[in-house]
């Protein structure tokens, strides 16, 4: 229960924030190759260090997160069906994964696992059309709901909390 | 309006949260090593993995384990090995690229065999750990050899039940009797098909014409050499087919004769069913030392295929189970190439160690590893053992560089004591005492030779009190006793598939002496009872059979007889009339 008021309160901030409709994409896109890939991975700390740094929107980020793990979970297969036919069943291929296990650092992301590649491919492929869909999606939300949301009395409450505060710290820059 | 791509103000806070990261790191590695190092290492070995203590000095390449206990995946409460200190000189870089490369491990107070307080078994699953699969291929091998069995306990020999299913002769019979009635079948339908009446009835026809005919009726005489011819044909289908029915008799007669191979073999196989003691001396050391035997050859064997599953041989890409986790763990695909880094790679390991730890003065011996890897073929040089002492020459080489994994391992130990021998099915155990070990093993491919034998001369014999007494027991417990030296030599050959197994021991031929005046008539008669249950099961399956080849063969024989006679009198008719009317009769 707890996660799902933490998802609706992550999911309004988001949509409330400050930042730009593509900025909230980026962040939701972004978000969505946290959850998808298995989460301890290098790339994913790089990932994670890329959301802080760049002028996205935090909670969207956060907001992909929680909504693309479970879709993670239930892809799984799928990934490692792609993973196995890059890493295994591509001959072609074989020579540049050589090359990038006997590479500093590149092992410590964990490429050469079948779930790992398969969805971070995955994942890179689907960032384009998440951006978009979630850009379109936010823009069309401001313009017919958001200022009714906006005014109601508990998101005035959720607003004024300490918590808000803090992701104040993280809001997209204009 | 522009908006700015980075947020700087988040860098202090970011930096703030790789520095939590740092600290926890400080405070949790040795920790998380720790485990880590536990869990590869009781998945790699199939029983417990515990340390006490693991500190990772990443500064100066140094880690540092203390108390070391690995527990023996054969035995329930005994370790494999322990040790006081290991301290390993890590090369930093290669962590980089994910590779574990010790350049130098000194082990402390390793000591082998000691005790634990409880079970350090890990029970793999032969689908998921390598281990488990290793574990569970060594002890079906194992069970490949057949073991005679002794039985002297109440000095009866027991005649176990026989299961007429298990009988080959039965199953013979049954198939040698199908084969009959198909025979017989298609013999009847060849007699058929011979269509003799006709050729008989026309051969007839025409000699009656014959008979009132002319010399100048040429139609007649015409008529009379084709019907001659028809007979001959008949013939030769008539031969054709005696051809094959002397063939086809000859294969029944051969199956029935088979029928009684397959009893003789159904003799041995009760023989072997009823635990009749051999009285031959190489049998009755293949039932005595045969399972402590085998158990020495079988964990040889799981190290072996253990070492081989964890350092494959070949430069080929290969996957393994990935890491375990919430999600799916996928494959972990693993890349080797020449002239590079294998993925783990020791050097060089001293090894100082201590034999026979609980006795009063332990002996310290040393020893030297090198170049255990998980990439031999990236490494390029086989792994090394050694270890020599003047009473302990030990040595291992571990050549998985080329596609045929090439093992070798040989180990003796002198002055050590040698752990108790239950001896199957006698009421007595073995004591050797403190004498020589020794254990050779090679195995090339799916090629094993290997050899395992002890040598004491202070044997001491125990009597089982719970076992029921009897006179053979007494009389073997009276002839055993009083023998304190022990030779026991065991050796393996052939392939993994189909391995042979020699035992022979000093105390064959005493035994063997003793069971032929106690089992000797026993023996006999058991024989004979087993013989009798044998004849009863398989006689009335076998005799029908063979009375049915008998009549079979006698009746075609008789029938293709009688049908030959037929066209040869018709044959012999016609001529006889061609010749009396075409005779020039002189004035």
């Amino acid at each position: 229960m707890l996660t799902i008021v933490k998802l609706v309160q992550s999911l309004v901030k988001a949509l409330h924030s400050e930042g730009t409709p593509g900025q909230l994409a980026a962040g939701i896109a972004l978000g969505a190759i946290l959850g998808l890939t298995p989460l301890v991975s290098l790339h994913n700390a790089i990932l994670f260090g890329l959301i802080v740094i760049l002028n996205v929107s935090f909670p969207g980020a956060m907001l992909g997160w929680a909504v693309f793990i479970p879709v993670g979970f239930l892809l799984d297969p799928l990934f490692d069906h792609i993973g196995h036919v890059l890493l295994i069943h591509t001959p072609a291929l074989t020579p540049l994964w050589t090359a990038m296990y006997n590479m500093p650092v590149v092992p410590l992301t964990n490429f050469n696992n079948t779930v790992t590649l398969g969805s971070l491919v995955f994942s890179a492929v689907f960032f384009l059309p998440l951006f978009f869909t979630a850009r379109w999606a936010v823009t069309r939300y401001r313009a017919t709901i958001g200022e009714r949301v906006r005014q109601s009395k508990w998101y005035r409450a959720l607003t004024a909390s300490k918590l808000y505060n803090v992701y104040r710290l993280f809001r997209p820059e204009s | 309006m522009s908006v700015r791509v980075f947020r700087w103000r988040a860098i202090g806070p970011l930096l703030l949260f790789a520095l939590i990261g740092a600290v926890l790191w400080v405070l949790f590695a040795d920790r998380i090593a720790r485990l880590s190092a536990e869990k590869v290492g009781t998945a790699i070995v199939g029983a417990k993995v515990e340390i006490e203590h693991l500190h990772i000095d990443l500064a100066n390449g140094d880690v540092t384990v203390r108390g070391l206990t690995v527990a023996n995946p054969h035995e329930a409460l005994k370790n494999l090995f322990q040790a006081d200190e290991l301290t390993a000189d890590l090369d930093v870089l290669p962590l980089l690229e994910k590779k574990v490369v010790i350049d130098r491990l000194a082990a402390t107070g390793l000591r082998f065999g000691t005790p634990r307080a409880t079970d350090g078994r890990v029970p793999g699953d032969p689908n998921a750990s390598v281990s488990g699969r290793v574990m569970g291929e060594a002890r079906d091998w194992a069970q490949r050899f057949q073991v005679p069995a002794l039985q002297l306990a109440t000095g009866k020999i027991d005649v176990a039940t026989l299961d007429p299913r298990r009988l080959s002769a039965i199953p013979a019979a049954q198939a040698l009797s199908g084969r009959a009635d198909s025979s017989r079948k298609a013999w009847q339908t060849g007699l058929d098909s011979l269509r003799l009446g006709a050729a008989v009835d026309s051969a007839t026809a025409t000699l009656a014409r014959l008979k009132t005919a002319r010399v100048t009726d040429l139609a007649a005489l015409n008529d009379a050499r084709r019907a001659i011819d028809q007979l001959k044909q008949a013939r030769n289908r008539v031969t054709t087919l005696e051809r094959g029915v002397t063939g086809g008799l000859a294969a029944l007669r051969a199956g029935a004769l088979g029928l009684d191979s397959a009893k003789q073999r159904d003799y041995a196989f009760a023989r072997g069913l009823m635990k009749l003691p051999s009285l031959d001396a190489p049998e009755i050391g293949l039932a005595l030392f045969a399972p402590t035997a085998v158990a020495q050859f079988q964990r040889a064997l799981y190290w072996t295929q253990v070492a081989k599953a964890h350092m494959p041989p070949g430069l080929q890409p290969r996957a393994d189970e990935g890491p375990p986790r919430r999600r799916r763990s996928g494959s972990t695909v693993r890349f080797p190439r020449e002239r590079a880094l294998p993925g783990f790679l020791l050097r060089t390991a001293e090894l100082s160690f201590l034999l026979d730890p609980t006795a009063a003065q332990p002996k310290k011996y040393a020893g030297r590893l090198t170049g255990l890897t998980s990439d031999p073929a990236v490494y390029g040089r086989p792994t090394l053992f050694e270890a020599s002492a003047p009473a302990v020459t030990a040595g291992a080489m571990l050549d998985h560089v080329h596609a045929t994994a090439r093992d070798t391992a040989g180990a003796t130990v002198q002055g050590v004591t040698l752990p108790p021998i239950q001896l199957p099915s006698l009421p007595m155990t073995l004591d050797p005492g403190r004498g020589t070990a020794q254990l050779g093993f090679a195995l090339r491919g799916d090629t094993i030779r290997a050899r395992w034998a002890i040598r004491s001369t202070q044997v001491h014999w125990a009597r089982d009190s719970a076992a029921p007494r009897s006179t053979g027991a007494d009389l073997l417990w009276r002839t055993l006793s009083g023998i304190t030296d022990l030779q026991v030599d065991a050796g393996v050959t052939g392939t993994l598939s189909h391995p042979r197994l020699v035992v022979r021991s000093n105390l064959d031929d005493a035994i063997a002496a003793r069971l032929r005046t106690i089992l000797g008539e026993e023996a006999a008669a058991a024989e004979r009872r087993l013989r009798a249950e044998v004849d009863r099961q398989v006689d009335p399956a076998i005799a029908p059979v063979k009375a049915r080849v008998t009549t079979l063969q006698t009746d075609m024989t008789k029938r293709l007889a009688d049908q030959r006679a037929r066209l040869d009198k018709a044959q012999k008719d016609l001529e006889a009339r061609l010749r009396e009317l075409t005779r020039i009769r002189l004035p």
